[in-house]
């Protein structure tokens, strides 16, 4: 009998333990495949239909506020500008009075 | 029950390569316990990827390429924290048709103690009865690379044995 024979001999397969297949078959039953996929599905369905709605609201909240600084600044300007007419107005009055 | 592609059963699959899974982590980590739960992931990840399975050869070739590499990888990790090996618990007794008892405990001893890559391409070679291409192939190595291990490991396994002079005995009866 050769070397070679002999070491396949001595690495013959081992036995799995009696219960080998019986664990992994209840490790398999634990989380089926499409059982986790469909939980992994929903969770991000869920995460995206709480995420959008919130995006959208900040977003419309966050155009509006540039709308009302944008107003608030036209009128400012046109405050601005009826002051100075009315300044202008006042010094040719106090003027033409002296 | 799961089904796979061409109606694999994976019951059956499990049912006949258990025993390949399960030895060669054994082999080569040398820990019953970490070499069944290794063996046990194997399975549940062949589970998961059981639609990309075409044939129980297939399967089988799947579950040594994938049972070789976590071995691999489990060993690099060991390293670095190490764990009881199987010297610490009672060897369990192994098929023994027509092989003397001793001299086959003590050339698993001698293959235990191989280095990583050697141990893995002698499992392969010996026990898988892989020819150097498929192993090569196996765990992406050059051809070369796989005979020159095989080479070495015998030269390495036949000297110890020799020098144990176990082998002689064996030979002269």
């Amino acid at each position: 009998m050769s070397f070679e024979d002999d070491l396949r001999k001595a690495l013959r397969h081992e036995p799995a333990p009696p219960d080998f297949a019986a664990k992994v078959l209840a490790r398999t039953s634990r989380t089926p495949t499409y059982r986790r996929a469909a939980v992994l599905a929903l969770a991000a369905a869920l995460a995206l239909a709480a995420i959008i709605p919130a995006a959208v609201h900040r977003y419309r909240r966050h155009q509006r506020a540039l709308e009302a600084k944008d107003q608030l600044i036209t009128a400012l300007s046109i405050t601005k500008v009826q002051l100075q007419q009315m300044k202008e107005k006042i010094r040719r009055n106090t003027r033409s009075k002296l | 029950m799961a089904l796979g592609f061409a109606g694999l059963n994976f019951e059956k699959i499990l049912a006949d390569n258990q025993s390949l899974v399960f030895s060669l982590a054994l082999r080569f980590l040398r820990d019953r316990e970490g070499a069944e739960e290794l063996a046990q992931e194997v399975f549940l990840q062949l589970y998961e990827k059981l639609r990309k399975i075409e044939s129980p050869a297939h399967a089988t070739w799947w579950l040594r390429r994938a049972i070789s590499h976590r071995c691999i990888d489990e060993a690099r990790k060991r390293r670095l924290r190490p764990r009881i090996g199987l010297e610490a618990v009672p060897e369990p007794l192994a098929q023994t048709r027509d092989a003397d008892p001793l001299l086959s405990r003590r050339l698993r001893k001698l293959v235990e103690k191989l280095p990583d890559n050697a141990r893995m391409v002698v499992l392969l070679r010996y026990q898988e009865d892989l020819d150097p291409m498929e192993i090569a192939e196996m765990l992406n190595m050059p051809i070369s690379t796989v005979k020159s291990l095989l080479h070495r490991s015998l030269a390495v396994l036949r000297g110890k044995l020799e020098k144990q002079e176990i082998y002689r005995k064996q030979v002269c009866r």
